[in-house]
């Protein structure tokens, strides 16, 4: 085997512009789909990010807001009724909106979420990755017109940097700058004002509507079990499972999981294009490189060579064009995935679209490759270990 | 007997017609022997050449190299023989030039499965013998044609052949490294080779102790 690699090696080299220009259908093809998938999966990790930092131990009750208008509403006596529920700890209802903020003349348009003042804390500030403190404090009982900001919010957002303390204007109303979280890297999270729930439905006049319910459970419970009891009370309330999903953080990341996987399949399967070209690119210059190697099988075949020998030779030959086509394109698509990386942070903000090149990405394209080359190569080995000696030398 | 061939005709199809390159020749070659053949170009001597080295069938008639009888041997068992009882010595030194003098002389070890230190030991060693031992890690590019046939004789010495087979030896090259490439070879027919030369040069053939002629197919007359 090693033999044949260094065989094979030698041939390489010695045809090196030829080598290169065969390899360039793999490189760009692997390099395709590198960069490509590793949008995807980029993607898929920053998302999966975003839901750990839930906690673990959160169930999350929304409607399925792709339903549309036969979605159903969501209403505080919902949250309420899930309350005394066995292993539930905690409920949480959360009202968010887009809203206009105004701050030193310059408005913007920014995402809010109302949550009880008393449990702003609790539902946000625990977990794993969650809410830090800058400045300032948290919302806390009895705060009305108060709002905590989103590093970003306070920092970006306006052309003066607002700070705890100051006042902004959220539709219309006057708020008092209580708190500032540290940044989190989610563009999302850091672009976001909290603000007390009941205020905020009474300026949007949303009366008792709500947009989630995060629940926590209660240590040693059975998430699982709680998710069914959950889902079980809503259901006899609603008279429907159908319009919400009540997950667990587990059951959301899955979900999430498989969306991204045909994300990924699409953007691979667009980039197997090219890479199918490029095998067609190294079966040509193999069946040429047979043509053009007659005379070197004669002579291999005269030295003892039996067919089995050339076949693997030309085989070899192919299998390493493909591995180092496979080796090319990957180094070449993670620059390239560095690249949408840094181009995406300068252009759309940190932590909005992030690349990754997994390892599983860049074995899984090695050996695409390697098989590219293999499966290229081999009507053409074929066909060598075909030639008849006499033949071959006579070339 | 080191070759013998018996009634063997070998009839070649190129396009429509049929080219008979010989038409029933016998021949015995016992161990040790040093043979010329020699005849006009197309009498038959490369095609007789291919069938004693088990590069060919004929296709009929009996060819035995060394005892064995290659009319019923499978393709793969025709190349055993090649590796083991033959080695060759063409005109155009057929060297691979990707690969150095060393490797070149490796190579035949390689399909015999030699182990990688003691094949290049052995090349080395051969190398030696043929005077290359300073050119080891030259390419053929680098070599004079002299320099490169002895390069291929000492290929064709690698696994320890019974019989070499040299086709038109000192036809690329100069009077003086032809004699070379002569005395070499005729040097290891001393040691005991069976040696068989192709040529078109009568002063090498009369060298033989047996001479071949051919002439349409066809062994004219035996010399010993």
């Amino acid at each position: 085997m090693i033999e044949y690699l260094r065989y094979s090696l030698r041939t390489l080299a010695h045809h090196k512009m030829r080598s290169f220009l065969t390899l360039l259908g793999v490189i760009i093809g692997i390099m395709a789909i590198v960069s490509m998938v590793s949008v995807g999966a980029g993607m898929e990790q920053a998302l999966r990010k975003k839901l750990e930092d839930l906690g673990s131990d959160k169930i999350v009750v929304s409607p399925r807001i792709a339903y549309g208008t036969s979605s159903i509403l969501l209403v505080d006596a919902d949250a309420e009724a899930l309350e005394n529920l066995q292993g539930v700890a905690f409920v949480s209802p959360i009202y968010t909106v887009t809203s206009d903020v105004e701050y030193g003349g310059e408005t913007q348009l920014l995402k809010v979420l109302g949550v009880d003042p008393e449990k702003a804390e609790e539902t946000f500030g625990r977990g794993a990755s969650s809410y830090s403190l800058l400045a300032g404090r948290w919302l806390g009982r009895g705060d009305r017109y108060k709002v905590v900001l989103g590093y970003s919010a306070a920092k970006d957002a306006f052309p003066r940097e607002v700070s705890v303390g100051s006042r902004v204007r959220l539709h219309g109303r006057e708020f008092e700058v209580v708190g500032v979280f540290s940044k989190t890297g989610d563009r999302d999270k850091d672009y976001s004002v909290y603000t007390s729930i009941d205020v905020l439905r009474e300026i949007f006049g949303a009366g008792d509507r709500l947009t989630f319910i995060i629940i926590r459970v209660e240590k040693g419970s059975d998430i699982e079990q709680v998710r069914q009891r959950v889902e079980e009370r809503l259901k006899r309330r609603k008279g429907t499972d159908k319009g919400y999903f009540v997950m667990t953080q587990q059951e959301i990341i899955q979900s999430v999981g498989s969306a991204y996987t045909v994300v990924k399949v699409v953007f691979g399967g667009l980039a197997g294009v090219s890479l199918i070209v490029g095998a067609i690119g190294i079966a040509n210059t193999m069946i040429m490189n047979v043509t053009e190697r007659r005379r070197e099988i004669g002579i291999l075949l005269a030295s003892g060579a039996d067919r089995m020998h050339v076949m693997r030779i030309f085989i070899t030959d192919a299998a390493l064009l493909g591995i180092a086509g496979g080796a090319a394109g990957l180094a070449l698509g993670y620059g390239v995935s560095r690249a949408i990386n840094l181009a995406a942070e300068r252009y759309l903000g940190e932590g909005v679209l992030t690349t990754s090149v997994t390892p599983e990405l860049a074995v899984f394209s090695l050996v695409f490759a390697l098989l590219v080359g293999v499966v290229s190569g081999l009507y053409p080995a074929y066909r060598a270990s075909r030639l008849e000696p006499v033949e071959a030398l006579r070339a | 007997m080191a070759i013998s061939l018996r009634d063997v005709v070998k009839r070649y199809r190129t396009g429509k017609v049929v080219v008979e390159a010989l038409r029933g020749v016998s021949l015995e070659i016992p161990r040790g022997e040093y043979v010329s053949i020699m005849g006009p170009s197309g009498s038959g001597k490369s095609t007789l050449m291919n069938l004693m080295g088990a590069l060919d069938r004929p296709t009929s008639g009996s060819v035995r190299i060394d005892g064995i009888e290659l009319s019923g041997l499978s393709d793969r068992e025709l190349a055993v023989v090649r590796r083991k009882k033959v080695g060759f010595v063409f005109q155009q030194f057929n060297l691979i030039s990707k690969l150095t003098a060393l490797e070149n002389v490796a190579l035949p070890m390689w399909f015999s499965g030699v182990s990688r230190s003691r094949r290049m030991r052995r090349a080395r060693e051969l190398l030696e013998l043929v005077g290359l031992g300073h050119r080891v890690h030259h390419k053929p590019s680098e070599m004079s044609g002299g320099e490169q046939q002895r390069v291929a004789i000492a290929r064709a010495l690698a696994n320890e052949p019974e019989i070499i087979l040299a086709d038109e030896p000192t036809g690329n090259l100069d009077t003086s490294s032809g004699m070379e490439v002569v005395r070499l070879l005729e040097e290891l027919n001393a040691q005991g080779k069976t040696l068989v030369v192709v040529t078109h040069d009568t002063q090498f053939g009369r060298r033989a102790r047996m001479r071949v002629k051919m002439r349409d197919g066809q062994v004219l007359e035996v010399e010993r």
